[in-house]
Order: structure tokens, then sequence, then C-alpha cells
């Protein structure tokens, strides 16, 4: 087997060659390949430069010799092999290195300001260049959870979540909202797809769904009882009470998220992973895995949810599927908890995860066995990575440090 | 005697002395024969007596004619012998001893001289001397040589037999036979009469038929010719030996024979190490061949070798070792069950000896030498809260129930109860508002521990009730409802070594009036009101209601460490410094049900979960060891006990490893500490 029949092509139009059958020697990697299709594209264009290629075997990444991947795959090597190429994804740069104050237990960003969340009590907000804008300290705990632009939420192991208006110009936070309800820290919290309501997970194994509308005089009735928790509210803003309240969960929720308007999905210690429909409060469907899960992510693009559980792997699940119990794919390469996943938004393949063996990792689907790029800047634990639809990557961890990533490949494959 | 005189005499040793024994025994013979004759004159007497009898006469005779008769009789003459006489005659005179002058030069002279003298004898009944004729001198010889003293008797003449097997014409005796030899005997016919009533009354019986069957049998007659017989299949054949070569040869080529570095060589080799057992040698002719000088050697050892031979085959038992381990589930069927160490919960100085998880399990508080207990967030390894206390913490215990917030923290003499302030805060609030609405009662008691309520820093700290023992408290155990906590002051030589203290009430009663020994740890049973009491040696397991001993488990070990009970409350493990964990069935049995040596140290804590059947056990060389343990609620069917991980990680500091295990409320995680100062996270 020293030659093998085999045919290229991608869906890149910039890249295209010849739809010709070539017979190349089985034993190419895939540097040989790309040399090959480098060499193609010179003989077709003149101007061409010269690109590294990622190979995609009945859309499995290449990582080995060409002739050891079809005899794992059992493919006949009398027939013409199928093989797609795309652009090689370049490494993630590291852009930016945020010092805080204490552990970052959370992240979310947008295009312009990155909010996080710490250990200190306070939340803080970024901009891209890794400026501090703002400190939003209120909480007195431990802070956790946070959400959209101008209006700021904040969840913590004080059990309560607090809704903040931040006026960007005057760069000034005014607390609106602190919504009580829950018996034990909040852990979780998401904003729906509308931006009208958000819903938060606690430790008291409890969902709770709000209200994200901002109104002046809605200060819920409080137990006449208390005189000094009216007090705080006065300081700390007007109280509010949940909307809706959904318990199934055996243990604590530990993260939740929309899948759409209608839908939520929440993720538990007791090992389950929920779809609740959100109109109703009913249970959709129940995921049931064998660890505790401490972080899903759903992507849109390939409808596909993400977990991280108490041990090495993430595991993807379609949350369509009935039989709720079954793993599409793990991805196994981390060595202790994963403790964050995040789809890219715009790369339906790809997915980030943050672990406790202090390494965030670059995946992609079609290459289960290694994932495409470690980060392995943090020193201590990874708590929480974000990844925004311009295709930056941020990682906070316990060693007080967020760093960002600009990831330009996806960017340039989006339209793919 | 007899005889022997004569012949002396005969001999020339003529010692006169001896013949008046001689002739006495002849005059003696001479009486009863004279006075024998007269009365049986039977003419029938042989000639022998016939000739003795006239040789005595003779004698007599001679001495009559002197007519000397000596009438004393028969008795020895000695009697007389320092008497003149030497008896009596028929008048009755004395016979007056001859006059006997001749001294021992006569004597040799008549010796000498007199040509009689040989046959000259003393006759001792009259003391003269008589000078004995030709014909007696004849008889003496005669009877010397021991022949008849008759010449003429013959002793060798023809016998006559008179009843002889020959059957004689005439009767010997003439008699004519009896009548009743001609009649039948009246005896007989009563014998037969007799004989014949008895077999008709059927005492006598006939005689037994004769046995037919043989008295031998043939051994192999019913054996079945076709089967194997064991002695067939017992036989081993003898090994086949190698066909003699050319080396074997008397004259075998040249190349067979050793050169002389090979024959040194050979010479050096044991004797077991040869290549060959001999050496090859060469003859011109086979009658050159001397004889095997080993002969005797080889056949002696060849008889050894039959002597020694087994002669039983072997049976060799084939078993597989596999098979002699019992049938245990694997460990990868009694997921799940913690395999890696996840988080590792660093911060404390110093050896860490006691740690607890909340009851909700979102919390973790560990005590250590460095004078502080710490509060850490489990699931990411965070430390929330530093509480320092004025000594070396020696146990830790979250309150059990759900709606306290309180934690036991003992160091020196002293219990703290604090509350952290984590979790709800309802919970929280609602524990301080239970401490502080405590209202004095009446009469006070005497205690002897003293309650008192911390104020200031402490209180801000989270200190909420501190209790001052009289000696250092070593463990403190919540009771499941979280109202009661025991705490163990060990001490040899008093009765005050545990208390339960009631927090609601804030009272403290001493439950033992006597000291059984050392206290190593205490135990509430988790539904029923027992209380099990670890000593060195023994665990005592008290009803509390009843007050009385229930129940006492012997551990079988040296020194018990530690003690943990399975939630149901029916089973109870102890580890010891001996490195054994002792599982007790309460039901079975007051010994261990099994025992377990995985540990090559001294097991410091044993913990059970909660409600994975799971149990775990933590010692000084530093590992934790994960056992399944499975109770079944079928009474029959035993506790299954599987090890089934090992857990490494604590790094070993002063000789000791692990010094606390405990499990997670709910997840199927195991939390040890460590004397390297710190807190380790197995799932």
């Amino acid at each position: 087997m020293s030659q093998v029949q085999a045919r290229f092509f991608t869906e890149n139009k910039k890249y295209l060659i010849d739809d010709v059958p070539f017979s190349i020697p089985a034993a190419s990697e895939v540097t040989d390949l790309s040399g090959v299709i480098n060499k193609l594209l010179e003989a077709k264009n003149d101007g061409h430069k010269h690109v590294e290629f990622d190979f995609l075997v009945q859309g499995q990444f290449l990582r080995t010799s060409l002739a050891s991947r079809m005899e794992t795959e059992n493919i006949s090597t009398e027939e013409v092999v199928e093989i797609e190429y795309v652009e090689k994804f370049t490494a993630p740069q590291p852009e930016e290195c945020v010092m805080h104050d204490d552990w970052i237990s959370s992240v979310e960003a947008d295009s312009e300001w990155i909010l996080t969340g710490s250990y200190d009590k306070t939340a803080r907000i970024w901009s891209m260049e890794g400026k501090a804008v703002m400190t939003v300290a209120g909480h007195t705990d431990v802070n956790l959870y946070n959400g959209l632009s101008s209006l700021l939420l904040t969840a913590s192991l004080d059990q309560t979540i607090m809704l903040w208006e931040w006026n960007s110009e005057r760069n000034k936070v005014k607390a609106r909202h602190c919504c009580r309800g829950h018996a034990g820290s909040v852990d979780t919290v998401a904003v729906d797809p509308t931006r009208t309501k958000f819903c938060s997970g606690s430790w008291d194994k409890m969902l709770k769904i709000w209200s994200a509308v901002p109104t002046e005089e809605e200060d819920e009735i409080e137990e006449p009882n208390r005189p000094r928790k009216k007090q705080k509210t006065e300081q700390m803003g007007l109280t509010r009470t949940p909307l809706m309240t959904f318990s199934g969960h055996n243990e604590a929720v530990s993260s939740v998220l929309w899948m759409d308007a209608e839908e939520l999905c929440s993720a538990s210690w007791d090992h389950t992973i929920r779809l609740w429909d959100a109109e109703t409060g009913g249970q959709k469907n129940t995921i049931t895995g064998s660890k505790v899960f401490n972080c899903i992510s759903y992507s849109p693009l390939c409808r596909r949810l993400a977990s991280g559980s108490t041990d090495r792997h993430v595991r993807l699940w379609d949350p369509r599927s009935k039989d709720g119990s079954l793993v599409l794919l793990s991805l196994t390469s981390h060595n202790g908890w994963v403790t964050a996943v995040r789809w890219s938004p715009s790369h339906e393949h790809q997915l980030v995860s943050g672990s406790l063996d202090n390494v965030v990792k670059l995946w992609d689907t079609r290459s289960c066995k290694a994932p495409l790029y470690d980060l392995a800047a943090h020193e201590d634990k990874v708590m929480c990575v974000d990844w925004t639809e311009n295709g930056l990557i941020l990682s906070g961890g316990a060693d007080n440090k967020l760093y960002t990533y600009r990831y330009s490949a996806c960017v340039l494959d989006a339209g793919a | 005697m007899w005889c022997g005189n004569i012949r002396r005499r005969s001999a020339g040793c003529q010692q006169r002395g001896f013949w008046p024994s001689f002739l006495e025994a002849s005059v003696k013979n001479a009486h009863t024969i004279s006075s024998q004759s007269p009365i049986s004159p039977s003419p029938p007497q042989s000639e022998q007596e016939v000739d003795k009898i006239s040789l005595l006469v003779f004698i007599t005779f001679s001495v009559r004619s002197q007519d000397i008769r000596n009438t004393v009789g028969n008795i020895p003459m000695e009697w007389y012998k320092d008497y003149p006489h030497i008896g009596y005659d028929l008048d009755g005179k004395k016979i007056f001893k001859p006059i006997r002058n001749k001294d021992e030069l006569d004597e040799f002279l008549d010796k000498m001289e007199n040509p009689d003298y040989w046959r000259t004898v003393q006759d001792k009944m009259t003391g003269a001397d008589i000078r004995l004729s030709d014909e007696q001198v004849d008889l003496v010889h005669r009877l010397q040589q021991g022949k008849f003293g008759d010449v003429n008797f013959n002793e060798y003449e023809p016998a006559i037999d008179f009843f002889s097997n020959e059957v004689m014409i005439h009767p010997v005796t003439n008699r004519p036979q009896d009548k009743r030899s001609f009649i039948p005997s009246l005896i007989e016919k009563e014998k037969v009469g007799k004989l014949v009533h008895a077999i008709k009354m059927g005492w006598i019986k006939p005689r037994r038929p004769k046995e037919t069957t043989p008295q031998y049998y043939d051994l192999w007659a019913k054996e079945d010719p076709n089967s194997i017989l064991g002695r067939h299949k017992m036989h081993v054949p003898a090994p086949k030996m190698k066909l003699p070569g050319h080396q074997e040869s008397y004259n075998p080529p040249p190349e067979y024979l050793l050169s002389e570095e090979e024959r040194l060589a050979w010479e050096q080799q044991d004797p077991e190490d040869r290549k060959l057992s001999f050496l090859p040698q060469k003859f011109a002719c086979l009658r050159a061949v001397p004889a095997y000088s080993r002969f005797i050697h080889e056949r002696f050892e060849r008889c050894l070798d039959l002597y020694l031979c087994p002669r039983q085959r072997k049976m060799r038992v084939n078993v597989n070792p596999e098979d002699l381990i019992p049938k245990l589930p694997k460990p990868k069927d009694l997921q799940p069950f913690p395999t890696t160490q996840s988080l590792v919960y660093r911060g404390h100085s110093s050896l860490v000896r006691s740690i607890s998880v909340s009851p909700s399990g979102q919390w973790l508080v560990s005590g250590s030498d460095d004078c502080t207990v710490r509060f850490w967030e489990v699931s990411t390894a965070r430390c929330l809260k530093t509480v320092e206390v004025g000594g070396a913490v020696k146990g830790v215990a979250w309150n059990p129930n759900p709606s306290i917030c309180l934690v036991a923290v003992s160091y020196d003499d002293t219990v703290v109860l604090l509350n952290p302030g984590l979790g709800d805060r309802l919970v929280c609030t609602a524990t301080d508002q239970l401490i502080s609405s405590y209202e004095e009662p009446e009469e006070v008691m005497d205690q002897s521990v003293q309650w008192a309520v911390a104020e200031g820093e402490g209180h801000e700290q989270g200190h909420r009730l501190i209790l001052k023992h009289p000696k250092a408290v070593r463990q403190v155990t919540w009771h499941g409802k979280g109202d009661y906590l025991a705490c163990v002051m060990p001490d040899n030589g008093s009765s005050l070594q545990v208390v339960i203290h009631q927090v609601s009430k804030r009272r403290t009663q001493n439950p033992f009036r006597k000291n059984k020994g050392l206290v190593q740890c205490v135990s509430f049973h988790p539904i029923r009101p027992y209380f099990f009491v670890a000593t060195q040696r023994y665990v005592r397991v008290y009803n509390l209601i009843k007050q009385e001993l229930t129940k006492k488990l012997m551990a079988n070990c040296k020194w018990i460490s530690s003690m943990a009970i399975h939630p149901g409350g029916d089973n109870v493990i102890c580890g010891s410094y001996d490195c054994r964990l002792a599982w007790f069935d309460l039901d079975l049995s007051t010994k261990p049900y099994k025992v377990l040596r995985h540990h090559k140290k001294a097991l410091r804590s044993v913990a059970y979960h909660r409600h994975y059947p799971l149990f775990a056990s933590g010692s000084d060389d530093g590992s934790v060891i994960v056992c399944h343990g499975m109770v079944y609620n079928d009474l029959l069917q035993n506790p299954l006990i599987v090890p089934v991980k090992v857990l490494k990680g604590h790094t070993i500091t002063h000789d000791l490893g692990v010094l606390d295990v405990t499990f997670h409320p709910t997840q199927p995680w195991v939390f040890s500490s460590g004397a390297d100062g710190t807190v380790r996270l197995f799932t």
C-alpha cells in the first residue's frame, strides 16, 4: 500500500483545484498533503502564497499519516479517497493579561466591554484594551455572574442578584433592583434572547425567572416585620421577587442558559441536564449523565449542548433526542474537572473549555482526540471562559488573571 | 565310695584308717544276709548272691573263730575311739582293743618288710589286723573293675519272652471265660436308652451339615476382564535407556577417546555435571577389558534407586490460582467511587487534624495545628473564611442538622461553637437567634463544664458559645438531630472521659460513672438512641434511654484509633493503629465480620458515605483506601466488601500521612486531610 487514489475538494472558492483523483503516497502526512495542494495552486495561479492546510477524511481531521488513518477507519485502498481541505486555523494570539485583586469567578464580554466577577465581592467593567472602567461593588459576599450591556446583572453567594444600570458616558452605576428569593448561593444567571427576562440557578436547587426590565416604582411586597432588611434594600435598590420558580433538580443548579425565548436549559449537581418550558414551567426533557455537571453551553449553529463535568471530559449532547442519556461525542484531553465550556458563536465545530488543570483548550469537534490548541497561560485553576462574536476568547482563573486571545481564523472561516 | 577306697588302696596309697570302714560295711552286709538267710532259704537265688554270702560268711567265720563277737551293733565305731575297749562280747564283757604300740617307724618298717602288708586290713569291730586271702583279693579286684563278684555268673544269657506278640496255641491261663462275656451289657443298654431319650427330647441335636463353601476363595474370580485396572493405570513404565553408542565400545574410534586436557577437565568436573558418566577407553581385544571396577557401587546405587523410587504416582493437584480467589465483583462494576484527586485545598501551615463537610455539601471546614479553622468552598477549593482560635485544633464537626448553622471546634480544653455565616442567610440568623434566646434557668446546676457566650471580637469572628472543659478535648461529634454534642477527653485515671452537651439547654452530663479504659472516640447511632464508645480494644454500645450496656464489640486489635457507624446503623467499622480495619455487623456477632489489612501503617480515620455503599480509611502511609461496602436490606445476606481504590496524594510529613477522611454528603467524593497541611478532594 504505497500509493492511494485521492480526490481533494474544498468549500473555499479561493483555493479550488481541479476535481481529478491524484495518486499520493500512503505514508504522507498533513504537511506533505499541504505541500501537494500548494504546488497545485501555484501551478494554477502565479500569485499564490504558501498556505498551511488541514485535511479532513470522512469529517475528521487528519492527525496521523494517511495510511494509518485509513486502516483505523476501515477505508478500502482500492477506492478513491475523498479528502476535504481547509485553511489551517492559526493559533489564537494572546492579547491582554488583566490583573485582578482576587480570583475571577466569571467573565462575559461583548464587542466593546468586558465584565468580570471576582471573589473580592466586586464586578468590574473593562474596556477591550484591558483598562478598568468601572468597579461595581455592592455585594456582601463573593460575586459571581453578569449579563447585558448598560444593564448589568450580578449574582452572588449572598443569595441575591443585583440588577445595575450603567451609564457608559457618565461612567456611573446605579443599583436598580435587588432580586431576593433564593435560599442558597446564586451560581448562575442567564438573560433570555429578548432581554426582558433572566433566569437564575442556585444552590437551593431552584431555578427562578425574574423580569429584567428596570422599573422605578416596582418595589415588591416585603414582609413587614423586618425593618433592618428594609433599610438595606433602600440602599441596594428595590427588592424584586421572582416571576416563576422551577423546582425539579435534586441538587444544586450549577449552570443555566436559554436555548431560545421559550426554552430553558439547566445543569445540576444531581447529574442531570433538564430542559424547561419557560412559559409553563414544565420539564421537557432530561439528559442524565454520570457525573456532576459544572457548566453547559449551547450552540444554535450545530444545535448541540456541550457540558463540562467533574471529570476530564467535555461531552456533547443532542438536546432534542428523546433518549436523553446518549453522549454524542466526548472530548478528552483535560486532566482535571472541566469548569467552563463555551461554543464559538460563529463556528459550528469549535468550542473552548477551561479546566482545573490550568489549561484552556480550543476544540474542533471534528478532531475529538486532541484539541486544536492548548492555551496554557494560567498558573492556577481556570474558572471561566467566554468567546465573543468578534473572535475574542477570554479566560479567568484562580491566579487572578484574565487572559484574552484574538482568534482570527474563525472570523475568516465564518463565511465558509 | 566303696570302689574309690579300694582303688586307692590298690594304688599303693595305703592308709590304714580307711580299712575299718570297708570292713565294717562288709560286716554289716554279712549281718543282714545272715539274718535273712535263715528265714528264706529260697534255693532259686542267683549265683552272684550266693557267692557274696559265702564271702561274708567266710569273714564272719574267721572272726568267730577267735570268738570275739562284738555286740554294740551298727554304730559308728568312732564313738569308742577314746575308750580302751571297742565293744562288748556276748557275755557282756568289754572287748579291749588290741594293744597297738606301733609307731610311725614301725608302721614304715612293716610296710617295707611285710609282703602281705597291702592285703592286711584292720577290722574296726575288733581292731585286729586281718590278712585277706587270695579269693578275697580277687573278689575285691573284680568288684573294683565293675564285674560281678561271682566268676561263673554270665550276665549275657539269652532272654526268653513269655508274653510275646505271637499267638500261642495254648492259653497262658487255663481259666474258662466268664459268663458275662456271653450276655449283652446292661450298663450299655442303659446308656443307649439315655441317649435315645435325649435325642427324642431334642436335647441332642443332629450334627450340623458341613459347610460347603470353601474357606479360601478366588479374589479375582469376579473381575471384569475388560475394565482397566487401577494397577494398570498406575503402571509407570521405566524410562527408556539410551542405546550404547561408539563411546561405550571397548574399542571406540579414536575421535571418541578423550584427549589429555579433556580428561583432566572431565575429572575436575562434578560427577553430576559430567556429560559422560564414564571415560571412553580403548582395548586391543575384548579379552583385555578388565572387570568393571564400580560394579558393586553401581549395583548399590541401582538398588537404592529401586528402593527410593516412588511407588505411587503422585496425583498433582491442578488448581488454577485464580479459582482460589473469592469471587468479587470487579471494581469497574461498582462505580461510582472516587478515583482521582481533583482539588487540593491549600492554606494551612501545619497538619490538618480534622475536617468536616456541611450538610449541604457546599462547604468544608478544616481544623489545623496552626491554630486556625478554615472554611472552604468545596467546588473551587476557595478558602472563604479563616477563624483563629487559641490553640491547635483537634477536632471540628459541622452540625448535621441543615436548619442549624453551627460548627463545633475543639482545641486544648475548649470547645467553641462557631457560626460560620455560610449558606442560607435565614438559617444563619435563625441559629444566632436560637443561641441568644436562651434563658437562664432558675436553679443553676453544678456542671463540670462551663458555658460562656462569646462576645466582642470573638463574636465578630463567629464564635457563639465557649465550653470550658476540665481536660483537653480530643474529639467532638454531633448527634444526628444536631442538639446533642459529645466530647471525648481521654484520661486513664478518671471517670470523666466523655461528656454529652445539650446545646439548646446548655446542659452537660457525664453519662458514665466508671472508667472502663482510655476512650478513643465516641459516636451517636444515626437512628436509634444508642451511643458507641471505643476504648483501646473494645467498642461498647450503650442504650441511652435504658442507660445500660447493650453490646460489647471485641475488635481483636491492639489500639482502636477511629470508628464510623453505617448510616443504616447496623454496621460499624473500626480503624486501629495496628493497620487493621474491622467491620462489625451488629446483628451478626460481637467479633469482626471482616478484618481488612490493606494499609501499611496505622489507620487514623475511617468514614462511611451517607448514601453510596462506600467507606474509606486514611492511614499514616499517606494513602486513602476506598472500599465498596454494600449492606443489603435482606438480613440473610452478608455485607459485600470490595476494596476498590487506593488514593494517594498526601506527602508523608513527620511520619504522618492522612489524618482524617470524610465523604461528601451527596456526591461519591472523599476528602482527606493530611499532615502536609493540605486537604484533598478525590472524585
